[in-house]
């Protein structure tokens, strides 16, 4: 659920109380009439504060916890685990680690985390809601996160395919699978690690601890995937054409 | 009213089928045009002034209806042809141009042509609601006559259906789906249209925009397809 207009405008007025809504806009990136629309409708976006919030200087993370519906993130927040770390990492990334590791007969180094590997890019991926939901699903979760939001199952695998999830079912579903509200957030795209308090060389660590048949099993299991979705857009692209080649 | 409809549909099919010259003077997809342009005659001959007119100068005797029903029948075959081809329908094809197709077509061009010739047709009247002959071996041979020039657009219509609603059910790009949805929306009234005869008779007025909404939907699901053409190769395809 986005935030209620009341109580962003609230919020705004304690963190920015000289700003005129179009300095709000001005700094933050936000276009005018969007955030007009927002308040007219009584419902303000997250991204919108996380914008503002972030133009200001502030912690992103804290703002959004001010909120009563998102009460729950306040506090010292519980870090990702493992595997939720690893989720985040690009599947280029990892088949580049799996590369590195290989003897140098392959254009490997032959070693762990060498300093020679270029860094891993930053969350979110292509993939990376999925890859995150998949990283914490017991095979229950989504019936349980269904059950506790009313979103339909078919809806939810819908936004999980185009990568796509709201910060209100992304804490929904970190909250049913009993992980930390962050890994959802920097899944999405809504935060970066930084400000959801990641350490910075997490995801490295969580990538080094893996061991050569863990990633390789997870890199052959992110390029199947990825397979299978550039397949569909093959498919799509030649249905497409064929339309216009007939019809067009 | 309905006259003000007739001639908007008109209005609107001449249009994209003008708009459509200058591309079918390149050479791209003539079939199109030709199906905008068969469209256009199709509902000139339907709207009654310009019916009568065109069938006085062929001798009065009705004669311009049967062209009408074979404007028809070329446009739904045309452009069921292309649709299911599009689509990459096969079944659609096997059943619109495949050997159930063809038996399909001879039977109803004969059902069209017999009855029409059998029967007697003096006295120019559109829709063939108010010939002079209004003896029972006559009304019954027009009855069959107007089934069989309802049954053909609705077969097509119904062959186009399933490939139509899975193209609007698909994840291709937004424009085709639209027009797909708009050929839909046309196909199913087509096929109402078949049933029309059925509708009570204060209601019969109903027909009009049925088959308003069948000719309509063709042509602007058609034209939202080449719209999705044109935007896709001026701008790069985004993924």
């Amino acid at each position: 659920m986005p935030l209620p207009a009341k109580a962003f405008q609230l919020w705004l007025h304690v963190v920015a109380p000289t700003a005129s809504t179009a300095d709000i806009c001005r700094i933050s990136g936000i276009k005018r009439t969007t955030l007009a629309q927002q308040l007219v409708r009584g419902k303000v976006a997250e991204t919108t504060l996380v914008s503002i919030s972030r133009a200001l200087g502030r912690s992103p993370l804290e703002d959004l916890s001010s909120f009563d519906s998102y009460a729950g993130l306040a506090g010292q927040p519980q870090p990702p685990t493992a595997a939720e770390l690893v989720s985040q990492i690009a599947t280029m990334d990892l088949l580049r680690a799996v590369i590195s590791r290989s003897s140098p007969a392959y254009g490997g180094y032959g070693d762990d985390g060498s300093s020679l590997t270029p860094a891993l890019g930053p969350a979110p991926h292509a993939t990376s809601v999925r890859n995150w939901v998949d990283a914490i699903d017991d095979g229950e979760l989504r019936h349980r996160v269904s059950a506790a939001t009313g979103v339909a199952p078919q809806n939810y695998s819908a936004q999980l395919t185009a990568n796509r999830l709201s910060p209100e079912l992304a804490v929904a579903t970190a909250r049913a699978a009993g992980v930390g509200f962050t890994g959802g957030l920097v899944a999405t795209g809504l935060l970066t690690e930084t400000e959801a308090g990641w350490a910075p060389e997490a995801k490295q660590a969580a990538l080094d601890a893996l061991s050569d048949g863990e990633l390789t099993a997870l890199a052959g299991e992110r390029l199947q995937s990825l397979g299978r979705t550039l397949r569909r857009q093959e498919q799509e692209h030649e249905q497409t054409k064929k339309i216009w080649e007939n019809l067009g | 009213m309905i006259a003000i409809l007739q001639w908007t549909t008109l209005a609107v099919c001449a249009l994209v089928a003008v708009a459509r010259i200058p591309s079918a003077l390149r050479g791209e997809n003539r079939s199109i045009f030709g199906i905008f342009a068969l469209s256009t005659f199709a509902i000139m001959l339907s709207i009654s002034t310009i019916y009568l007119v065109v069938d006085a100068w062929l001798g009065a005797e009705n004669y311009a209806n049967l062209i009408l029903r074979f404007l028809i029948y070329g446009v739904v075959l045309l452009a069921g042809y292309k649709i299911a081809k599009g689509f990459g329908a096969q079944r659609s094809m096997w059943f619109i141009v495949g050997p159930v197709g063809r038996t399909v077509l001879a039977l109803v061009v004969i059902a069209t042509v017999v009855p029409f010739l059998l029967a007697n047709t003096t006295g120019s009247s559109t829709g063939l609601g108010t010939l002079s002959d209004q003896s029972d071996r006559n009304v019954e041979l027009i009855r069959l006559y107007t089934v069989a020039g309802r049954f053909y657009p609705s077969y097509i219509a119904a062959c186009l259906l399933p490939a139509t609603i899975r193209t609007v059910r698909s994840r291709l790009p937004k424009l085709p789906r639209i027009g797909a949805a708009v050929l839909a929306l046309g196909a199913c009234a087509m096929i109402l249209l078949s049933f029309s005869e059925l509708l009570p008779r204060p209601l019969a007025y109903l027909q009009y925009f049925i088959s308003s909404t069948a000719v309509l939907g063709l042509v602007l699901g058609l034209a939202l397809m080449w719209l999705g053409r044109v935007l896709a190769t001026k701008r790069p395809a985004r993924t």
